[in-house]
């Protein structure tokens, strides 16, 4: 009875308050969670920078691609004849007694959920930074890896490279891998990157272990729409690369904060244009 | 309610016009008056609870070691007193109270836009704050994690937890519902000639502090969500260990809370700006910045929630920008306070009660300003971070504040509602305690604190005891004085002197309806023709 302006605009004023509420409930505060990378990202970067073995990201940069390495079978390939197309690279070395065992097993365990096929959707190279080490050992490596995983990936599917220095050399400084000999190890960063078949560094992929969903997303972005569907470019963009945790996540926090604002403006424009208030009964009316 | 016997309406006021009688005529009513006084009851039931928690406290400080509590029954005192204060009585404390009460009338409107939600709102109040209560006393007993929540602490912990966050959810709700309604209520349903040059800054307050309500309210729904959500269902979302962050959760709170402190001390600097130029007989100085402040502090303050974080671990530059921004908010602050000083200049100062709360406002509010720019600052924060010196300033900006700014409205507002007044000299020398008793409980603090007694801690070091005590004593002192003043309103309203139509002069427009006001407040829709601090043709002039 107390509702003092016109009915119809009360009513839809009442439609908007409660659009608001819950679009704002739903949404707004991740408006905040954004902010949250300014806590961590800064520090973790200077603590790399201050080694000597880290990665300086050059995405975007390009691979050259007319460098040679030999394959797991000897022959010397043109890394241009192998990168053709999305592709992920692993730079290891062989005698590696640690992560890069982690790394590539990691990759072969996530393999079979990725659903582009390997071979044909997209090539691995795995890529020894060590230049002692030559095509025999590369071959064992391949036939263990490529045996373990449980789905059938063709022999050309993921090559297991080698090189000598100056070639690794060149090839990880276009790549902003930095790495360093001790003894007959080396120090270096786990991480592997995404390549677009003109060379292009699209990716950078941390940690040994793969999520599936991260790799799909690289190798979408690889591929710069040329095989990916309509919602997979939806999907490559409202997922975002964190540069604080390394990984993807959905940015739900960026896209939410957009719609509260974007709803808080429209009211507020709403009643700033809409006029101040119906004609009124006089005082005493129901 | 006996009151409406007891009271004498001229016209058919709203205390007896709705027909219906017993306690359904209140708590399913839809009139902004009677919602603005269930508010009151309710906020000031609480805040009776939470003055009693924070005596219990300051008598387990009164000595080193064990008082009368030992350290888990400390931790969750201290707990419930702040979510009681924060949630239960400071937030809504003056914008839902005495802007339900008053802005409808001050802006010419019969009743507020949404006149049901506004309804709804007092309930979601109502069972968010039964669900708080209940945490206390049921599963694993109170929670133990301070009002804020701060995981892991929260999401290990194996008290009430997740039930006291969802209350507190819940109460969100409400706030968010009185946020949308106010705005709409402000930019609809203005009586004609109430621009926006002629609102009073009361309603200017409440109007950038419904916008604080609206933007801000969710963030603090959601954070606790997940709260829950890492509690019940082990997201990992705030824990490292799975790829969480801890620190976001902190991001989280204070985007919310740190306007939230603007929800709680805008609407109290509305009240000042209304009592100081009714008790000085002269027009507001600086009317238009003093409204423009008010939108600055509702943006910027929007901008500084870092600064609860400077020890956490967040970036250096972050903890730059977010102390540059710290300092920028104090800009419109200190707007309030000239304006407010100049105001009170060559004008016909009557230091009657609602005065004396207004001037001590703006001494008290002055000190816990100044000392908020000692914990701005990055690097003398660090001194003092976590210590008893963060309790004592936001005592003085939350108590010192908005605290002595809600009697002040109280004493100023409640008599028109009511229809009869309270007893002026029980009235000083009540406030003449608290203020007394105040300084000396939260000044010792903030020594304490300088000399790095830590907040938290049931105990502490044989050196602090003798400034602890002080600050006890001082605690009783500040309760003796709210007794008094809470008495003597009690009292006043329900049987003290009839209260006329306008007594104080006010030229706004709550003074030119009947005292108490009718259920639809004017006879005839209003017509403004001036400025709301205008008493040479103000409406009040007799």
């Amino acid at each position: 009875m107390e509702i003092v302006a016109g009915q119809k605009r009360g009513r839809a004023l009442s439609v908007w308050a409660v659009l608001l509420l819950m679009l704002s409930i739903g949404s707004a505060a991740p408006v905040a969670a954004s902010a949250s990378v300014l806590s961590g990202a800064a520090a973790r970067q200077s603590e790399e920078g201050a080694t000597q073995v880290g990665v300086d990201e050059r995405l975007g940069g390009k691979l050259p691609l007319d460098l040679t390495f030999r394959d797991e079978t000897g022959r010397t390939v043109r890394l241009g004849d192998l990168i053709t197309g999305p592709t992920i690279i692993l730079p290891v070395y062989y005698g590696c007694t640690n992560v890069c065992n982690y790394m590539q097993g990691g990759l072969a365990r996530v393999l079979p959920e990725i659903k582009n096929k390997p071979g044909t959707d997209y090539r691995i190279l795995s890529l020894s930074i060590d230049e002692t080490e030559g095509p025999e050992l590369a071959a064992k490596y391949q036939k263990m890896y490529l045996s373990s995983i449980k789905a059938s990936v063709p022999p050309g599917a993921w090559h297991f490279l080698t090189g000598d220095a100056a070639s690794i050399k060149k090839f990880t400084d276009a790549a902003g891998y930095r790495f360093q000999r001790r003894g007959r190890d080396f120090m270096h960063p786990v991480a592997s990157f995404v390549v677009a078949g003109d060379g292009m560094i699209v990716r950078y992929l941390y940690g040994t272990s793969f999520l599936a969903k991260d790799l799909t997303l690289a190798l979408v972005e690889a591929r710069q729409g040329r095989i990916g569907t309509t919602i997979r470019k939806v999907v490559g963009y409202c997922f975002s690369f964190d540069p604080a945790s390394k990984s993807y996540e959905f940015n739900l926090l960026r896209v939410s904060a957009t719609v509260i604002l974007l709803c808080c403006g429209s009211f507020f424009a709403f009643l700033v244009l809409t006029g101040k208030k119906g004609k009124r009964k006089p005082v005493g009316e129901k | 309610m006996s009151v409406a016997q007891s009271n004498k309406p001229v016209a058919a006021s709203f205390w007896n016009d709705s027909g219906k009688k017993g306690i359904g005529s209140w708590i399913f009513s839809t009139d902004h008056k009677r919602i603005g006084l269930l508010y009151l009851y309710s906020v000031l039931g609480f805040f009776l609870v939470g003055v009693v928690l924070g005596l219990l406290l300051r008598i387990e400080l009164m000595a080193p070691g064990r008082t009368i509590m030992g350290a888990a029954t400390y931790n969750a005192l201290f707990t419930v007193h702040g979510v009681v204060m924060i949630f239960l009585f400071i937030i809504p404390g003056i914008p839902a109270s005495f802007g339900n009460l008053v802005m409808p009338i001050q802006i010419g409107a019969r009743d507020v836009a949404f006149p049901k939600l506004n309804l709804f709102s007092w309930w979601l109040y109502a069972i968010g704050a039964v669900i708080v209560l209940t945490s206390l006393f049921s599963g694993g007993g109170a929670p133990d994690t301070g009002w804020t929540f701060y995981v892991p602490f929260s999401a290990r912990t194996g008290t009430n937890v997740s039930l006291a966050v969802f209350g507190v959810f819940v109460l969100g709700f409400s706030s968010i519902l009185t946020g949308i309604n106010f705005v709409t209520t402000i930019h609809r349903l203005r009586a004609e000639g109430m621009n926006w040059g002629r609102l009073p800054l009361f309603v200017w307050s409440l109007y950038a502090t419904a916008w604080v309500q609206i933007l801000a309210t969710p963030i603090i729904a959601i954070t606790l969500v997940l709260v829950i959500a890492e509690r019940v269902l082990g997201t990992g979302l705030f824990d490292p260990g799975r790829g969480g962050d801890p620190i976001m959760f902190q991001h989280l709170f204070w985007i919310y809370s740190h306007p939230a402190v603007y929800i709680m001390i805008l609407p109290a600097m509305g009240v000042i700006s209304e009592i100081i130029p009714v008790f000085s007989r002269k027009p507001i100085f600086g009317y238009k910045m003093i409204a423009f402040s008010s939108i600055a502090i509702a943006g910027a303050g929007s901008l500084v929630w870092g600064h609860h974080m400077y020890t956490s671990g967040m970036s250096d530059t972050a903890v730059m920008v977010f102390s540059f921004l710290t300092f920028i908010v104090a800009i419109p602050s200190a707007i309030k306070v000239f304006n407010w000083i100049t105001t009170l200049y060559k004008g016909s100062i009557s230091l009657e009660a609602p005065m004396l709360f207004a001037l001590s406002f703006i001494l008290l509010f002055s000190i816990g300003g100044l000392s908020g720019l000692i914990l701005g600052a990055a690097g003398t924060d660090v001194h003092v971070h976590d210590t008893h010196f963060v309790v004592g300033h936001f005592h003085y900006v939350m108590f010192g504040g908005t605290g002595f700014a809600f009697f002040g409205a109280a004493h100023y507002w409640l008599p028109k509602f009511y229809g009869r007044r309270y007893r002026e000299k029980p009235a000083i020398v009540g406030w003449a305690l608290m203020f007394v008793g105040f300084n000396m409980t939260y000044w010792t603090m903030q020594v304490l604190g300088m000399r790095g007694m830590p907040r938290r801690y049931y105990d502490y070091l044989p050196e602090f005891a003798n400034l602890n005590l002080v600050a006890t004593v001082g605690s009783w002192i500040l309760a003796t004085g709210l007794i008094i003043v809470v008495v003597n309103l009690w009292r006043g309203l329900f049987w003290g002197e009839p209260f006329g139509v306008n007594p104080w002069n006010g030229a706004t427009l709550e003074w030119t309806v009947a005292t108490p006001p009718p259920t639809e407040n004017f006879e005839e829709d209003p017509v403004v023709t001036h400025a709301p601090y205008d008493f040479n043709k103000g409406v009040g002039i007799p």
